[in-house]
């Protein structure tokens, strides 16, 4: 059988005499092994990207949906989530749940996931199944067939799953507010989990015309990673997909383009369970495409990776203002979020906390980072990318990302180098670019003890209370 | 640079493994297609541990998986001390916690900051834990680092500070992160049921301990419980990924070589559990929390130790209860749309551990998941489980199986939980055919002897004027404990006067 997978790898071992024992040490840069694939359209416009691995006899199936939160119907936000829910129901060929029966029940495992640009859904499945999935992968986006009741229970769990994952935990409210506070214009402002007031809303109908608006081959991407024959696997997926017609209405885009942020927008919320305080602050970054990318992932690993880390080191370990500190790039298609999330330690003011963010962010303009710190960005972020490649599936999502955000699946080999050569001036570059104070959004998140009573007085007092209760349980 | 994936179907991720089964062909109607069958099966290779005692007593085990074989050019690693939560002392509760936790922030030669620096320079991270019976650091990192990432490990496993002020700085994080976990139904929730089953005894406290006892810990226990358990005879350290055993073993012997084996025996440690078993009567509890936005509920009972010749029984009898497929998730999401996912754990440990199914759902509905989880149990017992469905979940359970050794760090993982319990590491190659020989009326005949719904609890942590009415019809003995009232520390759970000091605003 041929084998794609498995390129030579750049790793010098040199033998030393240390001690009493000789031990392999290190030396050498590793690198991450290059993933071969092939990548072929069909002629409906699926587009097939696969990629041998015979070291274990499994295999992963991604089907990567080009439509995604932002895609949701006006009135309708959580649509494009509910509706992944849905895809587990029943088709023409299938009944509710099949697609359990076929993965589960053989050793294999399904889920899907929902984001703001894309939908994916994934299945692991021992490799002698593989014909089987690709057929009702197909079946599922040719013949999707849902009733009422199936509908109904499947919406009440999305309901359960907003109430488990936003109600309930202590900042899940902060996480809503910072879609909606971040965004004016482009639909990412509703968050992708929805409410339950428009969840309710949403009906059989409107299921049916997302699945005929969206789910075409033309809008998915079909990626194999792992224990195939290739000349089979291409017979198997032309069998299947190639008989999907492509419809001839062209895919609705989003156009909607967020304004730049003229002047900082400030937001204090308060919620119930919220033990101590947190804050956001949230600046608009360039889409992940966007070749400033490179160098804002190595900017926010800067920041925020790992505990030698200059948020952690100033935030949470010499002024322990925090509990936790971190930067997130949440990159995206169009115009992303970088954010700063803080939850303070107790007796800490928001305010302090957020001077010292803004501190970090300054320093990293004014000054270049360090070789070292430079360096060690870049080992952790190739360590990461190791990681996730230590599985089909995990390969397969690396495959993904490219072909269907970047719309080059080779990136999943190029990108790295391009990391690597990202140098402190770039760095320093898109700090000083994208960090402006007019570019930013700051959202307290208090607990509701802290929200001033109606009369000055009132106010007044309860401050006063808050602030020896903080400082008592220093 | 991957975008944050978010909202999955399902929290719950199970995976592969070939497995032989063909499923019932679905009737052929008109223009219905049915899915192709599978094709043969191929076996799954899987890794041989071999392992070394050294003088000193460290047991050192390796596991290749080279990038000859298609592995990444990544090595994690594992050194486990056999002891953990279960040794706390009953008013020092989290000690062994606190302890793990400050292994990483600093040692005789190495401040905090320094340890992390060097570490993540090299592009790893070390995770310094303990659980219940034991305490364990772990690092993955790119094969090419191993060494110098190894002997940062070796240096804070043997050599930490305790310095006083990471003491505090780690003791206000605690408290902190405490009072964030706490406020989750579903942390709060298990933590009631520990105290529920095991009361007083070792198992029956939080792992991180309470706001109370976190602040009675002082320099001189941790040092102590360093001393008494830290020791190479008493600690396992295993190695997995892409490095030759040979070189393992080379370098285990160069960083743990000269670790002196601590003169006098190890503690041996009685965790009652056996003891809190038999004391243990049935509980309904609600813990009143109006500001919750779900109800959290819980059926806790005994479950087992890791080393019962049931074992491979209970986890086949669990595997029809819970995972995706399983019957609680098929009549409490898939059935009913009342929860995101319900599932059950039963978590062995060296003695006893707990059995527990739980769900999320919204208030109103906390009464109607808590009689499901109950019959569910009960159904267990009453009736065969049918072949039809048995033969899917062992296939589930031996593919999740599979799936945790996919990656270096879930292998060498599954090899120290065998080590731990002084398993054969052979147990690895036998585990399809353990579950595979588990049959029908094994789990019938189980699930009535030790699976009984007469000794399981109710715990819900929620809005209790939203399901006690309709709790209370199915259970006359329902406890109701405002959250205010809830004293962690003690086995009836309740504050003893009006002491409201420790509470927090």
């Amino acid at each position: 059988m041929r084998r794609l997978h498995g390129m030579p790898l750049i790793l010098f071992v040199i033998f030393l005499l240390s001690g009493h024992a000789l031990v392999p040490t290190v030396s050498a840069q590793t690198s991450v092994p290059r993933l071969n694939f092939k990548d072929r359209t069909l002629s409906n416009g699926l587009r097939v990207i696969s990629a041998e691995d015979h070291s274990s006899p499994t295999v992963a199936i991604n089907v990567w949906y080009h439509v995604g939160s932002k895609d949701d119907p006006e009135g309708r936000s959580g649509f494009a989530h509910l509706f992944e829910h849905i895809m587990f129901k029943s088709t023409k060929n299938m009944k509710s749940e099949m697609m359990d029966r076929l993965t589960e029940d053989v050793g294999g495992m399904n889920n899907a996931f929902t984001a703001d640009d894309m939908t994916v859904y994934y299945e692991v499945i021992p490799s002698n199944y593989l014909e089987t999935l690709i057929w009702a992968e197909s079946d599922r986006l040719a013949t999707l067939n849902v009733n009422e009741d199936n509908f109904k229970s499947e919406r009440a769990v999305v309901e359960e799953e907003f109430r488990q994952s936003y109600a309930t935990p202590p900042y899940g409210k902060l996480r809503l507010l910072t879609e909606q506070k971040s965004f004016t214009v482009h639909p990412y402002r509703r968050p992708g989990i929805g409410s339950i007031e428009e969840l309710e809303a949403a009906s059989l109908d409107d299921v049916r015309a997302f699945h005929n608006t969206y789910y075409r081959p033309d809008n998915a991407t079909l990626i194999i990673v792992g224990d195939f024959d290739q000349k089979q696997l291409d017979a198997w997926v032309d069998k299947y997909f190639a008989r999907i017609p492509k419809p001839s209405a062209p895919i609705p885009r989003i156009t909607a383009k967020e304004p730049e942020r003229t002047s900082e927008k400030r937001y204090t919320e308060y919620g119930t369970n919220v033990p101590l305080p947190a804050i956001t602050l949230t600046y608009l970054a360039p889409p992940e495409a966007s070749d400033d990318a490179f160098a804002l992932t190595v900017a926010d690993a800067v920041l925020s990776n790992g505990t030698s880390s200059r948020l952690y080191q100033s935030l949470v370990y010499n002024q322990q203002l925090a509990q936790t500190a971190t930067s997130v790039l949440d990159l995206r298609e169009d115009p992303a979020l970088f954010l700063f999330r803080v939850i303070l330690a107790s007796g800490k003011k928001p305010e302090d906390a957020e001077r010292s963010v803004l501190a970090e962010i300054k320093r990293m303009q004014d000054e270049p980072v360090t070789a070292a710190e430079l360096d060690k960005a870049k080992n952790l972020l190739v360590t990461a990318q190791l990681r996730e490649r230590e599985t089909n599936n995990g390969k397969a999502q690396a495959l993904g990302n490219a072909a269907v955000l970047l719309k080059d699946p080779n990136r999943v080999n190029t990108d790295i180098e391009r990391l690597q050569k990202v140098t402190a001036a770039d760095v320093q570059r898109v700090m000083r670019k994208y960090f402006s104070d007019t570019n930013r959004v700051v959202i307290y998140y208090l607990p509701q003890s802290m929200k001033p009573a109606a009369s000055a007085a009132n106010m007044n007092e309860k401050k006063q209370a808050t602030d020896d209760k903080a400082g008592a349980r220093r | 640079m991957t975008a944050i994936k978010i909202f999955g179907r399902a929290i719950l991720t199970t995976f592969l493994v070939a497995i032989v089964l063909s499923f019932a062909a679905t009737p052929t109607f008109a223009q219905q297609e049915t899915p192709p069958p599978p094709a043969a099966p191929r076996s799954p290779v899987l890794p041989v541990p071999v392992e070394k005692v050294m003088t000193n007593g460290l047991r050192v085990i390796v596991v290749e998986r080279t990038t000859a074989k298609g592995g990444m050019p990544l090595v994690s690693a594992q050194l486990f001390i056999k002891n953990g939560g279960e040794v706390d002392p009953s008013n020092l509760s989290g000690l062994a916690n606190l302890t793990a936790a400050l292994l990483t922030e600093g040692t005789a030669t190495r401040t905090a900051p320094q340890i992390a620096q060097a570490i993540e320079a090299l592009g790893g991270s070390l995770d310094a834990r303990a659980r219940w019976d034991a305490s364990s650091v772990n690092l993955t990192i790119m094969s090419s680092k191993l060494t110098p990432a190894l002997a940062i490990l070796a240096d804070v496993v043997r050599h930490p500070a305790f310095k006083d002020e990471e003491i505090e700085r780690q003791r206000q994080q605690l408290l902190d992160q405490l009072s964030v976990a706490l406020r989750q139904p579903g942390a709060l929730a298990n933590a009631v049921a520990s105290r529920v089953l095991f009361g007083e005894t070792p198992y029956g406290h939080l792992l991180t301990g309470t706001p109370e006892t976190i602040k009675r810990i002082t320099r001189d226990d941790i040092v102590k419980f360093h001393a008494t358990y830290y020791r190479p005879d008493n600690a396992v350290l295993v190695i997995g990924g892409d490095i030759k055993a040979a070189d393992a073993f080379k370098l285990a012997e160069k960083l743990f070589g000269d670790w002196q084996k601590t003169p006098g025996m190890i503690p041996t440690v009685n965790t009652s559990a056996r003891e809190a078993i038999t004391k243990f009567k049935p509980r309904v509890l609600v813990i009143d929390k109006p500001d919750a936005g779900q109800a959290a509920v819980l059926l806790v009972r005994p479950g087992l130790p890791r080393k019962d010749p049931d074992y491979f029984r209970a986890v086949v009898t669990n595997a029809v209860l819970s995972g995706f497929s399983g019957r609680l998730n098929q009549e409490i999401r898939i059935k009913r749309g009342l929860s995101y996912g319900a599932r059950s754990v039963l978590e062995t440990r060296r003695d006893i551990g707990p059995f527990i199914a739980s769900a999320q759902t919204k208030n109103q509905t906390g009464a109607e998941v808590a009689s499901l989880l109950m019959s569910e149990l009960k159904r267990l017992s009453d009736e065969p489980v049918n072949d039809t469905e048995l033969t899917p979940r062992k296939a589930t359970l031996i593919g999740g199986f599979g799936s945790s050794l996919e990656t270096n760090a879930g292998l060498v993982g599954q090899v120290a939980a065998l080590a731990l319990n002084n398993l054969n590491l052979d147990e690895i190659n036998h585990y399809i055919a353990n579950v595979q020989g588990v049959t029908a009326g094994d789990i019938q005949k189980f699930a009535g002897a030790r699976l009984g719904t007469d000794a399981s609890s109710i715990v819900i942590v929620g809005n209790a004027s939203a399901f006690l009415d309709s709790l209370r019809k199915q259970f006359p003995n329902v406890e109701v404990i405002r959250e205010a009232d809830l004293d962690l520390n003690s086995p009836t759970l309740r504050k003893s006067g009006g002491d409201s000091s420790q509470m927090k605003p």
